[in-house]
């Protein structure tokens, strides 16, 4: 088969045809795949998935099924809780927790994680307490955040920030540090400030990797903002779960996972579709 | 401004550069005079300490004992009138071929008009003008150092610094360069050094030859290219029919086996 692949031109591999027929190898090692094809395996990776949880919902005896709801029960289930639950303002709570806490993480993040890359004395002083504090659970501060700030949108922005700051901090440390030196070193000889190199060099040179650093932690925002919202909350998408839960209204409970799912599916395309456009220098080109 | 008409362009005086906490001397008590407009080689096996001599020339390293000046002025920082051009390429990728060549103007202030005018000129120069708006990324790498070549010219610095800047160029697109590089020495009058490893490249670039030792670095021989008869060839096939040239490649090639042997025998 790999005599195949690699038969040089595609005028021979065409030859060669009629003889044995040429067999497409599926998984290939670097062999990439079109934007149609992606697209069409991405829709069939979901329609699986959808399927396997559709079978199971029908495997499970029936007194039991309400606690394994198929995906339809799910989405009738949502659209009510959309249309006479008001759940929408839930879901756009929870989205204000996590944006708003996820900015102020970058504005304390980013410029801390660049001046630690650019100068080692302020990396030696500061980064031996953030990388050990990214072992610190953040949902065991949730008692704390009470004490401090009450049962308030405060105390769990507080939590999403505590979740995320320190991993930030550190990935964009390492995405200043894998700034290429000659790019400081050729801004200096061409007499470049200080502060021009830190913003306009190591800044720039690094920013598309930063904006993958935030993509990839706002998604782990997303996986304390159920933690956020268990403990002494009214409001958000985590207080409608735990509601649910309590009369084992299991339906409502998976509308909620569903709908933190699709949240953050659209803020990952938001990311990536920003850095798309903000970043036209660094797409990807493609053969 | 030069003191006088008798001072050198780059005056290197007793330099000596230690690392490892000084158990390892890669320069030891290097001395050289460099006339303005000259261009000379800095050559030697790998780990001579000449990339490290000219980086001190830079200011991008300090020599641990010993001075060097620049036309009079002691080097204590990188300057814009000693522009630099590496063997990685530098080219800011998040800028178009003709940005990158303004940012160093941008960088000292020239207004935005003449800033256009003199990139197109120095794009020209460097046979880049059709690919002006591209992005680094588009570039081959031939092409990103021309990017690299007109950037540091447009910061009109007096000195050319150049680190092995083919070095990472397939043999055709190197010949090119190097062709394209006599042009501007021709046009540009700049006072140079060039670090490379390559002999034929020395010989055919170069006024002035100095060959270094290895471990520590120490001037081993320092020789004028006098068949060249103060002479650049436009060709370099031109360079090969001069009498002389094949006696300099030779020297050269016994002063590396030299170096190379006596580390093997060590």
């Amino acid at each position: 088969m790999s005599e195949l692949a690699e038969s040089g031109s595609p005028e021979k591999e065409a030859e060669a045809t009629p003889k044995r027929p040429k067999r497409k190898q599926v998984f290939r090692l670097l062999s990439p795949v079109s934007g149609r094809e992606g697209m069409v395996l991405g829709v069939l990776g979901a329609v699986v998935f959808f399927a396997v949880w559709e079978i199971g919902h029908h495997l499970t005896p029936a007194d039991s099924q309400r606690f394994l709801p198929s995906p339809f029960q799910v989405i009738s289930t949502m659209t009510t809780l959309i249309m006479e639950k008001n759940f929408l303002s839930d879901v756009g709570i929870s989205a204000f927790r996590i944006f708003g806490s996820f900015f102020v993480a970058c504005v304390v993040a980013i410029p801390l994680g660049i001046l630690m890359g650019c100068f080692s004395r302020a990396r030696a002083l500061l980064n031996p307490v953030i990388s050990g504090a990214r072992y610190l659970p953040a949902a065991s501060f949730v008692p704390l955040l009470l004490v401090w700030f009450g049962p308030t949108d405060t105390q769990k922005m507080a939590l999403l920030f505590l979740g995320v700051i320190f991993f930030l901090v550190a990935l964009i440390l390492d995405n200043t540090e894998a700034v290429q030196k000659e790019l400081i070193e050729a801004a200096l000889t061409m007499g470049a400030s200080r502060r021009e190199i830190i913003i306009g060099v190591v800044g720039r040179a690094a920013s598309p990797a930063i904006v993958d650093s935030m993509r990839n932690m706002i998604a782990v925002g997303y996986t304390y903002l159920v933690i956020a919202e268990i403990v002494a909350a009214s409001d958000g998408i985590g207080a409608v779960m735990m509601r649910a839960g309590r009369f084992l209204k299991v339906d409502v409970i998976m509308s909620g996972i569903l709908a933190i799912g699709v949240l953050g599916v659209l803020t990952d395309i938001l990311f990536r579709v920003a850095a798309y456009y903000l970043f036209p220098w660094n797409r990807k080109r493609q053969g | 401004m030069s003191k006088s008409s008798t001072e050198p362009a780059i005056k290197i005086d007793g330099v000596s550069r230690h690392y490892l906490g000084g158990t390892f001397t890669a320069v030891d008590d290097v001395s050289l005079e460099l006339d303005e407009g000259q261009v000379t080689a800095f050559v030697g096996p790998s780990g001579c300490g000449k990339t490290t001599v000219m980086r001190m020339v830079a200011g991008l390293e300090a020599p641990n004992s010993g001075e060097i000046r620049v036309y009079g002025n002691v080097v204590d920082a990188p300057g814009p009138e000693r522009g630099m051009i590496f063997q990685a390429y530098t080219s800011f990728p998040w800028l178009t071929a003709l940005q990158n060549v303004e940012y160093g103007m941008k960088i000292l202030g020239v207004p935005s008009a003449e800033r256009r005018e003199k990139a197109e000129r120095l794009l020209e120069e460097v046979h880049l003008t059709p690919a002006a708006n591209k992005y680094p990324s588009e570039l081959s790498g031939g092409m990103k150092q021309r990017v690299a070549i007109a950037r540091t010219l447009a910061q009109n610095p007096r000195v050319l610094l150049m680190d092995e800047p083919f070095g990472a160029l397939d043999a055709q697109v190197r010949w090119e360069m190097q062709e394209m590089m006599i042009e501007l020495f021709e046009v540009e009058k700049k006072t140079v050094i060039l670090v490379t490893h390559d002999i034929q490249e020395s010989i055919y670039l170069a006024d002035r030859i100095v060959f270094y030792t290895r471990s520590p670095g120490r001037i081993k021989q320092d020789i004028v290219l006098d068949f060249k008869k103060g002479q650049r060839f436009p060709k370099k096939e031109d360079l090969l029919l001069q009498p002389g040239y094949i006696d300099a490649e030779r020297q050269m090639f016994a002063w590396m086996r030299e170096e190379i042997q006596q580390v093997e025998a060590a």
